[in-house]
C-alpha cells in the first residue's frame, strides 16, 4: 500500500431522510450536464460482510488524450479530484485510498510536472455496512486538461449497489 | 565471349545502381516520414492537440466573429471597477484564464511580453479570471480573491486582471475551455479569437490585426 495516498474524502454524510425532490448538497455548484471526460466504469454492485470493514474498488477510466489532477496536485492552485459521498442509513465510508498520480509536463514547461491520472485509474474506499441492501450515491469532482486547454471542474456520477450479509 | 562479358557485368552494375538508388530514396521518404511523426508538440497548433485517439472537440467557432465585443464592467483584483468601453479607440485583447488552468500559464508570460511590446501602439490586455469563487462565504471569497492575485503577481502579469462574476463569460460563447482568447479592433468589433494555448506568433498576429497594422489590415482587409 505503499504507493497509495490515504485521505478521507468523504465530504458529504448524509442521511437517507432526504425528500425524493431535495437535491442533496453536491448535486448545486457546477451543472452537471456538460460533456464528461471521466467514466465511472465498475462495481455496479458490490457484497461485502456485514458490519465488518471491507474495500471496494472503484475503477474510472479518463478519456484518451486528457489527464486529471490526482488527488495530490503538486501546486495549490491545481483543483484535487475528490470522491464525494452521500452515505445511506446503515452505511459508512470511512476513507478512501487514491492512487499516486504520474508525473505529466506540458511540453512548453517540461520541468513543471504536474501529478495526474491518465487511462483508468482505481480509488479503494473502505466500507462498513450493517446487512441488507444499500445504495452508495457518489460524484467524483475533478478537472480534466489536455496539451493545450483545460475545462472547469466537473463532477462524474458514481452509484454503487451494496449487499452486506 | 568477351564482349558478352562486360555487357553482363554492365548489366550488373546498372541493376545494383538502380537498387542502391531506389534504397536510397526509400531511406529518404523513411526518414522524411519519422521526422514528421516526431514533431513536436511545441508547434502548438490544434493538430498537435493531445496525443492520438484524444476526444477531441469540434473545430472551434469564433462565436462573435466580426461582432460588437460585449460589453462588460467588472472589479479587478485590487476592487477597481473596469469597464471594456474605457478602451474605446485602443485595441484590447480579452483573455478568459483561471489559476488551474497549466496552459493559460504558458501563454500569460508571452501576453505580458506582448503587453510591453505593443502597449505604445495603442493595445490594452484585459486577463479575465474564470476561478470559482464562494459568493456567500465571505471569508472564502476573500481567501479566493487573494488567490488570484497572488497567482498574477506569481506569472508577472502587468495588466489588468478582473474577476469574471459568472455573467460575462455567456455572451463570449460560454467560455467552457481555457485560456480563450478574443481580440478586439479599436471600433470595438471582435478580428479574431483564440481557444487553447496558440503558438505566440498566432497571438501577434492577432494582436498586430486588433491594432490594425497586421497584414490584413494593410491589404484593407481589416
Amino acid at each position: 500500500m505503499g504507493s497509495i495516498v490515504r485521505a478521507v474524502a468523504i465530504l458529504a454524510l448524509l442521511g437517507a431522510n432526504l425528500a425524493p425532490t431535495q437535491k442533496l448538497p453536491w448535486e448545486s455548484g457546477e451543472p452537471n450536464n456538460e460533456k464528461q471526460f471521466v467514466k465511472f466504469l465498475y462495481p455496479e454492485q458490490v457484497t461485502i460482510a456485514a458490519n465488518n470493514e471491507s474495500v471496494v474498488e472503484l475503477h474510472f477510466t479518463v478519456s484518451p488524450g486528457f489527464h486529471i489532477n490526482s488527488h495530490t496536485p503538486r501546486e495549490k492552485s491545481l483543483i484535487p479530484t475528490q470522491l464525494i459521498v452521500a452515505e445511506p442509513a446503515g452505511l459508512t465510508v470511512r476513507t478512501v485510498d487514491f492512487p499516486q498520480g504520474e508525473d505529466f509536463a506540458l511540453t512548453s514547461f517540461p520541468n513543471e510536472k504536474l501529478s495526474v491520472y491518465t487511462g483508468e485509474f482505481v480509488l479503494r474506499a473502505h466500507v462498513k455496512a450493517q446487512a441488507g441492501e444499500h445504495l452508495i450515491q457518489a460524484q467524483l469532482r475533478y478537472q480534466a486538461c489536455d496539451a493545450m486547454s483545460c475545462f472547469p471542474p466537473r463532477k462524474a456520477p458514481v452509484a454503487v449497489g451494496v449487499i452486506a450479509k | 565471349m568477351v564482349k558478352r562479358n562486360v555487357a553482363v557485368v554492365l548489366a550488373v552494375i546498372v541493376a545494383l545502381g538502380v537498387i542502391a538508388w531506389a534504397g536510397v530514396v526509400n531511406y529518404r521518404k523513411r526518414k522524411a516520414e519519422e521526422a514528421r511523426a516526431k514533431q513536436p508538440v511545441i508547434v502548438l497548433s490544434k493538430a498537435d492537440a493531445a496525443s492520438a485517439g484524444a476526444d477531441e472537440p469540434p473545430p472551434f467557432k469564433n462565436p462573435l466573429e466580426n461582432k460588437q465585443a460585449p460589453a462588460f464592467t467588472l472589479k479587478d483584483i485590487n476592487g477597481k471597477k473596469v469597464s471594456l468601453a474605457d478602451y474605446k479607440g485602443k485595441a484590447v485583447v480579452v483573455d478568459f484564464w483561471a489559476t488551474w488552468c497549466a496552459p493559460c500559464k504558458v501563454e500569460i508570460p508571452w501576453l505580458t511580453k506582448l503587453h510591453d511590446q505593443y502597449a505604445s501602439q495603442g493595445l490594452v490586455i484585459l486577463g479575465i479570471s474564470e476561478d470559482d469563487l464562494d459568493a456567500d462565504d465571505k471569508a472564502a471569497l476573500f481567501k479566493e480573491k487573494r488567490e488570484i492575485a497572488e497567482s498574477a503577481q506569481k506569472l508577472g502579469i502587468n495588466y489588468p486582471v478582473l474577476i469574471d462574476d459568472a455573467k460575462v463569460a455567456e455572451p463570449y460563447g460560454g467560455v467552457d475551455q481555457l485560456p480563450t482568447t478574443f481580440y478586439v479592433d479599436r471600433s470595438g468589433k471582435v478580428v479574431a479569437a483564440t481557444i487553447g494555448l496558440v503558438d505566440r506568433d498566432e497571438i501577434e498576429a492577432n494582436i498586430k490585426k486588433a491594432l490594425g497594422n497586421g497584414e490584413q489590415a494593410q491589404k484593407g482587409e481589416s
